[in-house]
């Protein structure tokens, strides 16, 4: 194998992994193992299935976000000759490549480790790739340099099986100052530098986290040394795995650990694992210190005179290093996207000049470092001759998840709305900061695209008027990253999709005659609160479909803006968004219902409540019918004749619809049933699971067809079963699974805990552990006949 | 097949039992068993198996409820008077548990119909009031090689016992033949004790779940006799009789014949 410069090793273990990998997909392939079981191998390994069936993504961790030249070139090569061309830095410091197929996945990955690169938990319940600030060495705020613990961290983590089966994933992050470039401060684990009395450290933060139901990580160290950071990981990550709810994808993430137990037994269990791992003397890899890699050719070729804009671009894109006379490029991507020639020369440029490798940032941008004064003119020149424009960049970064036109459950097209905002900036000639502050979007509550902490942020939502569907977007202000103060966005309006260029060109023009030296966006942001929710508010209105048709139409779309055809698929938060308007409207007009005196006036508000329930839950099942007999048809199909809802509610569609025909007058009756089918529609939209399944029971016999699907390992959660049910339910569970393997249970305590384990040992089986989490136990059987 | 959450929660209690867990009862709800007549024994067997979960119970039986039945056969009730007892048999199997399938056979079992119906049966419950029928019912299964419980009572006196066909003693091994007419009195003239027909008809049912689930001992080979005046059980070891006219050495029955006896009035009894 070719000797590649780099600073990562991978472990052996990954490479056995990566060379097991073939023989998989070929089981696979010869039909021997499901689509979900092969899913289930494939998604740890960091290959996605994207929105178009049967194309692949292969997410590749760049620890410590440094990529090495005979990466590049091999990412390059790779993108060309199986992928379409184009790589994607990702907001984690990865980087993708995109339109696979899968028998090709092999190849990929074998070429990739080659290279010393792996995409082995890029996906999946796994410690994804670690990251650190991207001008990490030469930033002049950082306390110290934090890459060479990300990477040691990182070729110790990784070595553990344990690392790649976890209840959810497990994000872990430096930061080099409290400035926080690498969103430490959200995320399930993060590292701050600090220098105390001369010797380097870390404040440690766990537990947060953005997506669909976000918060700031609370602080479980003031100060670690820094040789202690494997121990620090690896005892959160115990305190995950052993706390984690493996059961419920949903509220599986560290930060549902903290919320369940508090904060103040959360610190308690990861001192307790940290107790025990420092008697464990962990073999911890060398930690090393990063060099210039660079062999300096730029320094010995003639120098170009500076070219026109030469001037603006050091403006813009050129940064100071601590180092005097040694800076940070940094080369703006459109949302990430880098064709795959550019990539191939930004790495030869990297081995000429500056440190010898590249940096990926958590703003989807490439950085080239340490680049000496006089290279600059010659970086200028390269750069200015790249495929992608990376030189004459204006505007604010805008930074937005894959969106609807990829991800298969996005509401809103985000990528389609940053570049109309783009295109709205351009028409103006904003004065531009270098910084890392960004408008983020992000397609859905989910928060793919980082909102929660921008301090301009915005997030997709559908909102229904006369209806039709709207797409829209929450209007969010003064989100914040950073050490000990960071910050949840906060809702300030909720704007349609279409007026959002024209309201962040309004904000950002208020923000720029405003904004004091230095002053951060945030607290920019925060002195014009007021006008900018004035300003939110007057660009609020939407106009009826006759009046403007086009406001019905997402960016990028030629159709009117639907949800029909979102499935399942990673999250669901934005159809729960829509689930929850008609169910809110549902109960309103049940409300208005009782409230009202006059029969014509209940009757007609009981059958609004009985169309917006009924429709409620259909985009579930992937439609979307507009017609009031289409909806009760649909309902009758999907929901009632498959057990989800009561039988009796078929007889009060019907006779809703004999109201609606004419053939009665008054349904004022009916309001009591219109309750409990309303009870039902929300017990199911509250058990719905991230692949749009219901986890609740049917209430008929008759089971639908397509069971919720389980997850791979063993676990079955009977919290609220009541004795001796619980029993009886874990036990046909541990006979589903053979003789040997091991079944775990989520219990309540008192009587469940109390008789569930004890009736096993009487039963013969092995009880192998009972253990508090929160206010559940968890209890593991291993069968043993 | 696996078990619908309703019917988790229907067999929880017998679920639990180590013996029994999810594959027994989906055993049990696979299974077929035929009870032949739906009387004294038959009612209280039928009602246990059908909220057992029992896949299928077949009930064979000519006769109309009469009020004299009602005293001791409790899967009829008053209302029933008239109709005909597989009808209303399996109106209750129905209601206990829809889960349970039911064949009714409105005939009498005799020699030329018997083995064509225990046949698609994996057991079969003597619930007949008559020797001739008892007799018929050991030889089909015989034949059939279908194992089957045998129970009689009479007054405050009952007997039982399992046979395996082949494998264990059968009726004809310990009473070769039915008794000359009027030596024993049937029912009608010597009147029966309700209870007793629930406490045999049930020891029979759990014979059945016991074979289905193959657990525990069968009453094989020792014939049970219930005393309900001294309320004493009496065990009488029996072997195979290797002069048995039917599952002998030199069986000299080889095919099935309706045994020349008056049957007792079934008019007035069953």
């Amino acid at each position: 194998m070719a000797q590649i410069n780099t600073a990562f090793q991978l472990p052996q273990s990954i490479r056995k992994d990566t060379l097991a990998y073939r023989q998989k997909l070929k089981v696979f392939l010869d039909g021997q193992t499901t689509a979900t079981a092969f899913r289930a191998c494939r998604v740890p390994r960091g290959i996605y299935e994207q929105r178009q069936a049967g194309e692949f993504m292969v997410r590749v961790r760049i620890p410590a976000g440094m990529v090495f030249p005979g990466q590049m070139k091999r990412l390059a090569d790779l993108s060309r000759t199986y992928g379409n061309g184009v790589l994607h830095v990702t907001t984690r410091q990865d980087i993708q490549i995109h339109e696979l197929k899968i028998e090709e996945t092999p190849d990929v990955l074998e070429s990739l480790l080659e290279v010393g690169l792996s995409p082995r938990g890029g996906g999946g319940n796994t410690v994804r790739n670690i990251t650190a600030c991207p001008r990490a060495g030469g930033c002049p705020d950082e306390a110290f340099d934090v890459r060479p613990y990300a990477i040691a961290l990182s070729e110790y983590l990784l070595d553990f099986e344990s690392s790649f089966n976890l209840p959810r994933k497990f994000k872990v992050a430096f930061s080099g100052c409290s400035q926080d470039c690498t969103l430490a401060s959200v995320t399930d684990l993060g590292f701050f530098a600090h220098e105390n009395d001369g010797s380097n450290g870390f404040a440690v933060y766990a537990g947060g986290g953005l997506g669909s139901n976000p918060r700031v990580g609370v602080k479980i160290e003031d100060f670690v040394e820094v040789d202690e950071v494997f121990q620090v990981a690896e005892a959160m990550k115990r305190v995950f795995d052993a706390h984690g709810d493996r059961a419920n994808k949903h509220q599986a993430r560290l930060r549902y650990v903290l919320d369940r137990v508090g904060e103040g037994e959360f610190v308690k269990l990861y001192k307790t694992q940290l107790e025990k791992l420092r008697q464990e003397q962990l073999q911890t890899p060398a930690i090393r210190q990063i060099s210039s890699t660079s062999n300096g050719g730029a320094s010995s070729t003639a120098r170009p005179q500076p070219a026109n804009g030469y001037e603006d671009w050091r403006k813009n894109n050129v940064l100071a290093e601590k180092e005097p006379g040694e800076f940070t490029v940094r080369l703006r991507l459109d949302l990430g996207d880098i064709p795959a020639e550019d990539l191939e020369a930004i790495g030869s440029l990297a081995q000429t000049t500056g440190e010898g490798f590249a940096r990926t940032t958590q703003t989807q941008d490439l950085l080239l470092c340490r680049v000496r004064e006089e290279d600059l003119p010659f970086v200028f020149e390269r750069l200015g001759a790249l495929k992608t424009e990376v030189v004459n960049t204006a505007g604010p970064k805008l930074v937005a998840c894959a969106g609807a036109s990829t991800c298969r459950l996005g509401l809103c097209r985000s990528r389609d709305l940053a570049k109309a905002i783009s295109t709205e900036l351009r028409k103006k000639d904003w004065p531009i900061q270098l910084s890392s502050e960004a408008i983020r979007i992000s397609g859905c509550p989910n928060s793919c695209g980082q909102h929660y902490i921008s301090a301009i942020g915005l997030q997709g939502r559908a909102k229904r008027v006369g209806g039709k569907l709207v797409p829209c977007y929450v209007v969010l202000n003064r989100g914040l990253a950073k050490e000990a103060q960071a910050r949840l966005a906060e809702q300030v309006g909720v704007v349609p999709a279409k007026n959002v260029p024209a309201l962040i060109s309004a904000v950002l023009k208020l923000l720029v005659g405003r904004r004091k030296e230095q002053q951060s966006l945030e607290s920019a942001v925060a002195d014009a609160k007021e006008e900018i929710k004035k300003l939110t508010a007057g660009y609020s209105h939407i106009p009826s479909i006759d009046e403007q048709p086009e406001m019905y139409r997402d960016f990028g779309a030629t159709v009117e803006f639907s949800l029909a055809g979102r499935g399942p698929g990673e999250c669901g938060a934005g159809v729960m968004d829509v689930i929850r308007l008609d169910i809110d409207q549902a109960k309103e007009a049940l409300n208005n219902a009782k409230a009202s005196s006059d029969a014509k006036g209940k009757s007609n508000a009981l059958y609004g409540s009985i169309v917006a329930a009924a429709r409620a839950l259909l985009i579930t099942r992937g439609l979307e019918p507009s017609k009031d007999r289409q909806i009760f048809a649909a309902f009758s199909e999907h929901l009632i004749e498959p057990g989800w809802v009561a039988k009796e509610t078929k007889e009060l569609l019907d006779q809703a619809l004999d109201y609606r025909l004419g053939d009665t007058d008054d349904i004022g009756h009916l309001e009591e049933p219109v309750g409990r089918m309303l009870v039902r529609v929300e017990e199911l939209f509250r058990s719905l699971d991230a692949n749009l399944n219901f986890r609740v029971e049917p209430v008929s016999k008759q089971s639908p067809k397509e069971k919720p699907p389980r997850d791979a390992e063993h676990v079955i959660d009977l919290r609220g079963v009541a004795c001796p049910l619980n029993f009886v339910k874990a036990k046909l569970e541990l006979e589903k699974i053979a003789v040997g393997q091991v079944l775990e249970l989520l219990l309540d305590g008192g009587e469940p805990v109390a008789n569930v384990p004890a009736s096993f040992t009487e039963q013969g089986q092995e009880l192998l552990e009972v253990s508090q989490c929160g206010e559940c136990f968890r209890v593991k059987v291993r069968r043993v006949d | 097949m696996g078990l619908t959450e309703q019917q988790i929660e229907r067999y929880s209690r017998q679920i639990i039992l180590k013996e029994v867990g999810g594959p027994g009862q989906e055993k049990l709800l696979a299974s077929k068993v035929l009870i032949v007549g739906a009387g004294g024994l038959g009612s209280p067997a039928a009602l246990y198996l059908a909220a057992a979960g029992l896949g299928t119970i077949g009930i064979i039986d000519a006769d109309r409820v009469d009020l004299t039945n009602l005293q001791r056969q409790i899967i009829h009730f008053s209302d029933d008077i008239g109709k005909e007892k597989v009808a209303s048999a399996a109106e209750k199997i129905k209601a206990v548990n829809p889960d349970t399938a039911v064949e009714t056979y409105l005939e009498r079992a005799t020699a030329t119909n018997i083995r064509g119906i225990i046949k698609e049966y994996d057991f079969v419950l003597d619930g007949t009031d008559n020797f001739p029928a008892k007799f018929l019912i050991n030889d089909a299964c015989y034949f059939e090689k279908v194992p089957f419980s045998h129970a009689g009572i009479l007054r405050f006196d009952g007997q039982m016992i399992t046979v395996l066909p082949g494998r264990t003693a059968c009726y004809r091994c310990v009473f070769d033949k039915p008794p000359p007419a009027g030596l024993v009195p049937s029912c009608s003239e010597a009147g029966v004790l309700g209870p007793l027909a629930g406490v045999i008809g049930c020891l029979q049912a759990t014979e059945v779940l016991k074979y289905l689930l193959g657990v525990g001992e069968l009453l094989t080979n020792r014939l049970l006799v219930f005393d309900a005046l001294g309320l004493q059980f009496r065990e009488v070891k029996v072997s195979r009789n290797p002069d048995c006219r039917i599952c002998g050495q030199k069986p000299s029955i080889t095919e099935l014949a309706d045994e020349e006896q008056a049957v007792c009035d079934l008019k007035a009894s069953q």
